[in-house]
């Protein structure tokens, strides 16, 4: 019952590409941004729907694009009733502290870690949110499973990957990263991931000990420079605080070496993002499975610094006009201030145009980011992708049905992540 | 396509939404919908050959719906349908007469650009809405709320606010106790305070009994706590020329203590972290929007809020038979002409305006002193001097 389509050859079945352009995306963020701002942030569930229906669609995976059937109207009324959970949290937390002042540390803790729980409530269950919403090929995605146990999981993860300083960072992708894909299917076709935590952990090693190292080894020499006895002593004597202490103890030199640590340190945060995000990329794409088909990813480390180079000399221009365009409306509207000094509209208008300059930059900023490298990881990602065992998509059968936009709604209200 | 009289037709790939497998058919576009036929083009041209078809589906034009696709790719869907049967048109002129003919393809978009213009004014008008309710709706909305606040509440969120203004402000370190009226020296000018806060309480008619208390800080200022306690400092004591200054600041005081404005200033917080924060602001950027709004919003409540509390002083002062004008002598003594920097930021307002306001509704006429000679001078004395010169610490 199928035939070849004689007209137009058919890629290779385990292709994907990225059939969108940059000059339809930048379109696309400016005119959101703008609405945004114009709205106060309302539009951003029309905004959020449209970047994902154009980043869907024009992901293609073996001659058929994905589709995001989700909705912005799901989106805002995942909002509402995100609210509906989160405003009351929020008010029952904030009189149990005042209630009980004995314990008001207690419960701002308890309540503090209820809300981390149900941030990873509200990102698994955003997940499945978008992945009910993804079809391809007229099956759609699906993620099954209780949200709450892995909410309680990826908390464990974060605490040992944040008592290790990243060591533990790895196996913490790892593990959450094959919890989701277990419970992954493409209609019946069930989901896995292959990544192993030591083969990251192998791979980031370098970054971490360039990042990491120059702190430790500054610790391990201020412990050497420092005389901690006689130090000691001038503390027992009260004769000042600690840190005018090992000031005047050790000299300049404490300083050097800790400026000097955090220096290399900062150097090495910004000149290894790129390689650690490629390394991640990479890592996660290539451990992608399902059933039998599995993902492969040739993503070159230079291609991603290609890209963060190409925002550098984007942002670096646009901060350099902002910061000068700024510079001469905040004086216009200074001079305008001081002209009639007992004016209120005279302050409101300086305010508003100073906090106009402010948030057009951080939008732009934004957008620019969001094109030149969110967008850019994305086509580079799709492109350097390659299937095996593509065959199995083929006789996929259906199931799964969508899911409520809550999580979506929670993300949002909890500030957790960008919807 | 090889005669005139054939509907239009072409290729397409239909999924059926049940499985996964890529079918290439060919779709009529015939009078009322679309056939959807077994095969591709090739097998097609001979028209003759379509009683061998298999039809896949007949989709109804009104039934079509356009989902996304990427350019050039017309991907039709059906209304309602809860099986994700998908149609992909490539072909430019076969997608062009299906647009023609299904009306809710919206074919160039012109529904869709209106909806989203429709969208984009409801937007602004919902935030435009929400700004406005958080100008006028809060305060409102928060008077009306006070008085289902069981005083209770206030009492415990008083204790809560007692105790960091202890934290901050406690003089102990210096000597004596923080507050004055303890020490023998002192207990005459307690009494004389008792006399002068009674008076005052007695005609007040207050949700909470008074808990007035004289302090060790030098800055010429009094405040009210929720619940019903008032911190009157030294140096506002030392300030006032006569007992009526005094009282029209304590009248002031007791007019934030009869309007409940310590809940009425955590329900207008709360109320403003809803509106900007929650529902409006989050966008990269909105963050200085939303304080911005807080803060700008926070200053214009409490200036109404002030100047609730000098009337009241006003209308207090007046009953106890003393003289209402006295809050703006003192006020104008202690502020004088310090200049305020931004008005949209002042959490009073300014103090040529409250003396204005004040003597506008202020009856005028000879009135008896709240305190005689003796009480007041007792009073000047509630705090003993400082064994040595009190740091200055900003309130």
């Amino acid at each position: 019952m199928t035939t070849v389509d004689a007209l137009s050859a058919p890629p290779p079945a385990g292709a994907v590409q990225f059939l969108g352009n940059e000059a339809a995306y930048w379109r696309l963020r400016i005119k959101g941004a703008g609405l945004l701002l114009l709205t106060l942030g309302i539009y951003r569930f029309w905004f959020a729907t449209d970047v994902r229906r154009y980043l869907w669609s024009n992901t293609e995976i073996g001659g058929e694009t994905l589709e995001y059937t989700g909705l912005a109207t799901e989106l805002l009324g995942g909002f509402l009733f995100a609210i509906a959970i989160v405003v009351p949290l929020y008010t029952a937390v904030a009189s149990a502290v005042l209630a009980l002042d004995t314990a008001a540390m207690a419960i701002a803790a308890i309540g503090f870690l209820l809300l981390v729980l149900l941030g990873q409530f509200a990102l698994y269950r955003a997940r499945r949110y978008r992945l009910t919403r993804t079809v391809f090929r007229g099956v759609r995605f699906d993620q099954h499973g209780s949200a709450w146990p892995y909410a309680f999981y990826a908390l464990l993860w974060w605490l040992l990957a944040i008592v290790t300083l990243g060591l533990a960072y790895p196996w913490a992708q790892a593990n959450l990263q094959r919890y989701k894909m277990r419970h992954t299917s493409y209609g019946d076709l069930q989901g896995s991931f292959a990544g192993a935590g030591s083969a990251l952990f192998l791979r980031g090693l370098p970054v971490w000990l360039l990042v990491v190292g120059p702190i430790a080894v500054a610790f391990i020499a201020l412990a050497r420079m420092v005389d901690w006895n006689a130090l000691n002593d001038l503390m027992a004597q009260g004769k000042g605080t600690p840190l005018a202490l090992l000031v005047g103890n050790s000299g300049v030199a404490v300083f050097a070496v800790v400026a000097a640590a955090t220096g290399a340190s900062l150097v090495a945060t910004l000149a290894l993002y790129p390689l650690f995000a490629a390394i991640m990329m990479r890592w996660w794409i290539s451990g992608l499975r399902f059933g039998a088909v599995t993902v492969r990813s040739r993503l070159a480390t230079g291609q991603v610094y290609r890209i963060y180079l190409r925002f550098l000399l984007y942002i670096v221009p646009f901060i350099v006009v902002a910061a000068a365009l700024g510079g001469v409306s905040m004086y216009l509207s200074g001079a305008l201030v001081a002209s009639n000094h007992d004016s209120m509209p005279a302050e409101l208008f300086m305010s508003a145009i100073t906090l106009a300059i402010y948030v057009v930059v951080m939008l732009g900023a934004s957008t620019i980011y969001q094109v030149v490298v969110t967008f850019a990881m994305w086509r580079l990602a799709a492109q350097t992708a390659e299937l095996s065992g593509a065959a199995a998509l083929d006789g996929v059968r259906a199931s799964g049905v969508p899911d409520s936009a809550l999580g979506e709604g929670l993300v949002d209200a909890l500030g957790v992540g960008g919807i | 396509m090889t005669t005139s009289n054939a509907l239009p037709r072409g290729p397409a790939v239909y999924f059926d939404g049940a499985s996964s497998a890529r079918n290439d058919v060919t779709v009529e576009a015939g009078a009322t919908g679309l056939r959807i036929l077994a095969g591709g083009e090739a097998s097609q041209n001979n028209a003759q050959d379509r009683v061998h078809d298999r039809v896949f589906d007949e989709w109804a034009y009104g039934d079509l719906r356009r989902m996304s696709a990427p350019e050039g790719v017309l991907r039709l869907g059906r209304r309602g349908e809860t099986l994700l049967a998908r149609l992909e048109i490539r072909d430019p002129n076969l997608a062009a007469t299906i647009e023609d003919r299904a009306e809710a393809l919206d074919r160039g978009g012109a529904a869709e650009r209106r909806l989203r213009r429709k969208i984009v004014a409801l937007s602004f008008a919902a935030a435009a809405s929400l700004s406005l309710t958080a100008i006028f709706g809060l305060p409102a909305l928060a008077s009306r709320i006070i008085p289902l606040v069981p005083l209770a509440v206030e009492h415990r969120l008083g204790a809560a606010v007692d105790k960091n203004i202890h934290a901050a402000l406690d003089t102990r370190h210096l000597g004596p106790a923080f507050a004055c009226g303890a020490a023998p020296s002192e207990t005459a000018g307690g009494v004389a305070l008792g006399r002068l806060v009674a008076k005052l309480e007695a005609a007040a008619a207050l949700p909470f009994p008074l808990h007035v208390e004289v302090v060790r800080r030098a800055e010429p200022n009094a405040m009210a706590l929720p619940g019903g306690h008032i911190y009157v400092n030294d140096g506002l004591i030392g300030q006032a020329q006569t007992p009526d200054e005094l009282a029209g600041v304590l009248a002031h005081e007791m007019g934030h203590v009869a309007h409940r404005d310590g809940t009425r200033t955590v329900l207008q917080t709360a109320g403003l972290s809803f509106l900007f924060g929650m529902m409006l602001g989050d966008f990269v950027g909105g963050g200085a929007v939303v304080i911005a709004a807080r803060t700008v919003l926070k200053s214009s409540y409490s200036r109404r809020v002030e100047a609730a509390a000098d009337a009241y002083s006003v209308d207090l002062m007046e009953k106890v038979g003393g003289d209402p004008h006295a809050l703006g002598a003192v006020l104008a003594r202690i502020v004088g002409d310090k200049d305020h920097g931004m008005k949209l930021l002042l959490d009073h307002p300014e103090t040529k305006d409250r003396i204005a306001a004040i003597d506008a509704v202020a009856a005028t006429g000879v009135t008896t002193p709240l305190l005689d000679a003796a009480d007041w001078s007792a009073l000047k004395q509630i705090c003993s001097p400082l064994p040595a010169k009190p740091a200055g610490a900003a309130g």
